[in-house]
């Protein structure tokens, strides 16, 4: 167990100082002037360009320059934005949350939906309902999201006029920036109309949740269905099912823990899908996330902007899914090192 | 002189028959591979098979409503856009541009993938451990976010996004590759080769690779469903292909600006690239319920 503790903290580590690389090099990757690409900052007389090279320490060789990277990023002075010159910091930590938050708004949907359908139809496989969640689950992971956004707003903003189209909550309540998250912000507020702007609020996280979450659950059912199946025909299952007990004891004691192992892993792997495919919904609902904000600093050539959001995101899902990985091995001592769940 | 008959038949199908028996059993399976062929086909044929030149802009009709509504009519099938365009040679174009380059992707990253997967099962030791480490943490960064720093470095275009979505794929078939050699090289029938003084290269090649063949053509469905639908997305972005060129994403992202007055400009791209993933999924799916069941009768 140590070992393993000691293993997965060596991969954190050394993963993170690779992205931490690669995030240095980028400015010198990108087109333009170096100093902008670091800084931000468009130097207009000589003087300013000299102090700006003393600041970002560009004189001196190169492991200099990352540690003074490095420092710069430990003390969350991480360059301005070269389109808005605000503090990359406060755009960030801004953004982030409300990525977070529909990733989690979706994660929560497919966890409670789709486990509990792909069991279902794993224990009563080969029947009608069985097959029509299979169809289901093949037809909802080959949607393209953002043509799901855009089918769902056609629908229900444009056509039925039930749901508001863009945007996280109405702008004429003021909630004041906390922790990013809506819900807990409104909450914290404690404005008058709280009810209101709660209400408010959910009404606009349902389509951009609902638009990410069909295609993970869609993929969790499958998954889910696929593990209780082939937990269901091992030997152990047979023996119990010998000592004449019931379906549910069997599935309560015996086939729920071992299904979910093999499942954990392979909703580890799903995260990366997710956010992507909650940045490009993003950029449809016009919600106010990192995926948005990044695709704005594309448009813009906003490079420290890039080089900033990706690290953030990059660092954040690699955490998670190490983190994810490591639990599961720690769970399932039996696994090979090498070994990944089949799909 | 004849052979003695005890049966009728007496003829054992080979394994790949065997899939192909089971894979024919599952009618749905089957109707996805023609929609895949018909694309394919589209992919081929489609300067003789478009009605009208896409990039063609005929002025008197403007946003006409496709064929089966009250004011369409039979010569433009999918109606036309803003600018007088013919929607449905527009959108053959633009599928040819979207499978075509999912193809590309996913045969280069399978070459890729599988060739350095080889490798790094037949290597051990740190060098192994180091390239299954670091292909695994590319593995977990979202495709978006290697698709934008490429399009920042190298610019907006299709080629780039191809080149970031390759990127994004061939970590899987590296890790595939690697976990199946491994696990291939402690077989007995590796063994065999070994005691026979066969090379790490030609046990590879002569014994791993036949083994191996089905699953690459497993995972190589699912890479091409994520690729078709990466490839529409960044699109979709305006990362990927740009004006001139015709991409089923592009086309989505150019009507948006007509969405209130022609829905179908929407609809029409979109269930394109739909119906395109389903297809690969769908025989993705027959393909792998066909290999696990092949040998059950």
């Amino acid at each position: 167990m140590i070992k393993l503790f000691i293993r997965y903290i060596n991969l954190m580590v050394l993963t993170i100082f690779a992205l931490l690389v690669l995030s240095f090099i980028l400015p010198f990757l990108f087109p333009g002037d170096l100093l902008t690409n670091i800084s931000g900052i468009t130097p207009e007389t000589a003087e300013q360009r000299k102090v700006l090279e003393q600041a970002f320490m560009l004189n001196e060789n190169i492991f200099a320059q990352f540690q003074m990277y490095i420092e710069n990023l430990l003390s969350g002075n991480w360059g301005v934005s070269s389109s808005s010159q605000i503090s990359l910091f406060e755009e960030i930590s801004s953004a982030f949350p409300a990525t977070l938050e529909l990733v989690f708004y979706a994660l929560l949907v497919a966890t409670f939906v789709g486990i509990p359908v792909g069991f279902l139809a794993g224990l009563r496989h080969h029947n009608l309902a069985d097959f029509s969640v299979v169809t289901f689950s093949i037809v909802g992971y080959s949607f393209p999201v953002f043509w799901l956004a855009l089918v769902f707003i056609t629908l229900f903003c444009l056509q039925l006029e039930w749901l508001p189209i863009s945007g996280r909550i109405d702008l004429l309540f003021e909630i004041e920036h906390v922790t990013g998250f809506i819900f807990i912000d409104i909450f914290l507020s404690g404005l008058e109309e709280s009810k209101a702007a709660f209400k408010d609020a959910v009404r606009h996280a349902i389509l951009p949740t609902l638009s990410i979450s069909i295609v993970t659950t869609a993929l969790f059912v499958r998954f889910t269905r696929r593990s209780i199946m082939d937990v269901m025909e091992k030997g152990y299952i047979v023996a119990a099912k010998s000592r004449g007990f019931t379906q549910w004891q069997i599935f309560r004691k015996h086939s729920f823990k071992n299904a979910l192992v093999p499942i954990l892993p392979i909703l580890a792997l799903q995260i990366s899908t997710l956010f992507t495919n909650a940045m490009i919904v993003e950029t449809i609902f016009s919600w106010p996330g990192i995926g948005n904000w990044l695709i704005q600093a594309i448009y813009q050539q906003d490079y420290p902007a890039i080089r900033a959001g990706m690290l953030v995101v990059a660092l954040f899902v690699l955490t998670l899914t190490i983190t994810i990985e490591f639990i599961t091995r720690a769970i399932d001592t039996t696994k090979d090192e090498t070994a990944r769940a089949a799909v | 002189m004849p052979r003695f008959d005890l049966y009728q038949e007496e003829y054992h199908p080979s394994p790949l028959q065997n899939v192909w028996i089971e894979f024919k059993r599952s009618h749905l399976a089957v109707v996805g591979l023609i929609f895949i062929v018909i694309f394919l086909l589209i992919t081929i044929f489609v300067p003789i098979l478009a009605p009208y030149n896409p990039d063609l802009q005929n002025t008197n009709t403007l946003l006409l409503p496709p064929a089966w509504e009250a004011n369409g009519t039979i010569s433009h099938l999918f109606g036309t856009d803003a600018l007088g365009r013919d929607v449905f040679s527009r959108l053959l174009y633009g599928a040819r541009v979207t499978f075509g380059s999912s193809l590309t992707i996913v045969f280069v990253a399978v070459l890729m993938g599988v060739g350095v997967g080889a490798i790094a099962g037949l290597l051990s030791g740190v060098r192994s451990s180091i390239v299954n480490h670091l292909f695994d943490s590319i593995m977990s960064i979202p495709t978006l976010l290697i698709a934008i720093v490429v399009v920042a470095i190298m610019g907006t275009g299709l080629y780039n996004t191809m080149f970031a979505i390759t990127l994004a794929l061939i970590p899987q078939f590296i890790h595939q590759t690697r976990s199946f050699v491994k696990a291939e090289l402690s077989k007995n029938y590796v063994l065999l080769d070994k005691l026979d003084g066969a090379s790490s290269v030609r046990i590879f090649f002569t014994s791993i690779i036949p083994s191996m063949f089905e699953l690459i053509v497993v995972q190589a469905t699912i890479a091409l469903s994520i690729a078709i639908l990466d490839i529409s997305a960044l699109g979709f972005l305006s990362l990927g292909a740009q004006n001139p060129r015709i991409e089923l994403g592009q086309i989505l992202s150019q009507s948006l600006e007509t969405a209130y007055v022609a829905p179908w400009l929407i609809a029409l791209p979109g269930l394109f690239i739909f119906m395109m993933v389903l297809a690969v999924n769908i025989v993705g799916e027959g393909l792998r319920s066909a290999l696990r069941n092949r040998f059950n009768h």
